[in-house]
């Protein structure tokens, strides 16, 4: 047989794919979508925000929840501009996530690089996996 | 939860995946990136919203009246996360344009910050394949 190469973020493009077609789709009315995910002792939240100023992003996180808010804003052009195309959009935004799990809100850290905001959220430490040694008698 | 989204006056659209019809060596999703474009009296702008994409992972192309802009995410951001709630997939950014002979090819200029692609195209008449570089910004 021969050997199928796909490196590992194939797969998760994969899954991704597969996640986001399944049940429930894109939901609609919010900004900005979001990807929740299980690092083990956190949970990893991404959005895609591009072009967003981080100077007017506000995150919280108050219990299980995160809730982001910010404007999204770009310099109109010259007044003489044509537009041929105009898909994107600006405005004011404000997402509220439930996290599925206790948290340690206080140890929660956000960056924002190339246009994606990753907010990284330790959960509380009572609810961290854990590796139980057997003890032998 | 639709009370809580009453400041919400952003709304993200769904990504739409694009098929590609040249054979590929790199495997994976690609996304048509949402743009905007206009013209003013010296130049055609093109901005083009690439969530993910490092300011090196952008390619420009210009071949007879076609541009051309791919985008690769970086993929070791999602090393050691397994996805919990999915609303959006993650891959590349293609997209295809007609820019005719209205475009001075020697004197493209872009630009990729924050995930939005700035490409500046001086008007002239020229006709000749180049590929532009991007400058970091």
């Amino acid at each position: 047989m021969a050997l199928v190469y796909r490196d590992p973020f194939e797969q998760l493009q994969t899954e991704l794919d597969r996640m986001v077609n399944a049940a429930f789709g894109t939901p609609t009315g919010l900004y900005p979508l979001v990807n929740v995910f299980d690092a083990g002792d956190a949970f990893v939240v991404k959005g895609e925000m591009p072009g967003v100023d981080p100077k007017s992003v506000e995150i919280n996180v108050e219990d299980d929840t995160l809730t982001v808010r910010g404007e999204r804003s770009f310099a109109e052009p010259a007044r003489d501009a044509a537009y041929h195309r105009r898909e994107r959009g600006q405005g004011k935004f404000r997402r509220v996530v439930r996290l599925p799990g206790r948290l340690s809100s206080e140890e929660a850290k956000a960056t924002y690089r190339d246009g994606v905001l990753t907010v990284r959220i330790p959960k509380a430490k009572e609810a961290r996996p854990r590796r139980v040694q057997i003890e032998t008698a | 939860m639709a009370e809580m989204q009453t400041q919400t006056e952003l709304e993200a659209k769904p990504k739409q995946k694009v098929e590609r019809r040249e054979e590929r060596t790199r495997p994976g999703a690609y996304f048509q990136p949402a743009v905007d474009i206009f013209e003013t009296k010296d130049e055609l702008v093109l901005v083009a919203d690439m969530p993910g994409v490092p300011p090196d992972g952008v390619d420009i192309d210009v071949e007879g009246d076609q541009l051309t802009i791919e985008g690769r995410v970086r993929t070791e951001d999602y090393e050691g996360l397994k996805p919990l709630y999915v609303e959006y997939g993650v891959g590349g950014y293609y997209r295809r344009f007609t820019v005719g002979d209205m475009v001075d090819r020697e004197g493209i200029k872009a630009q990729l910050r924050n995930g939005v692609l700035v490409l500046k195209l001086p008007k002239a008449h020229q006709a000749r394949a180049r590929r532009i570089a991007v400058e970091a910004a």
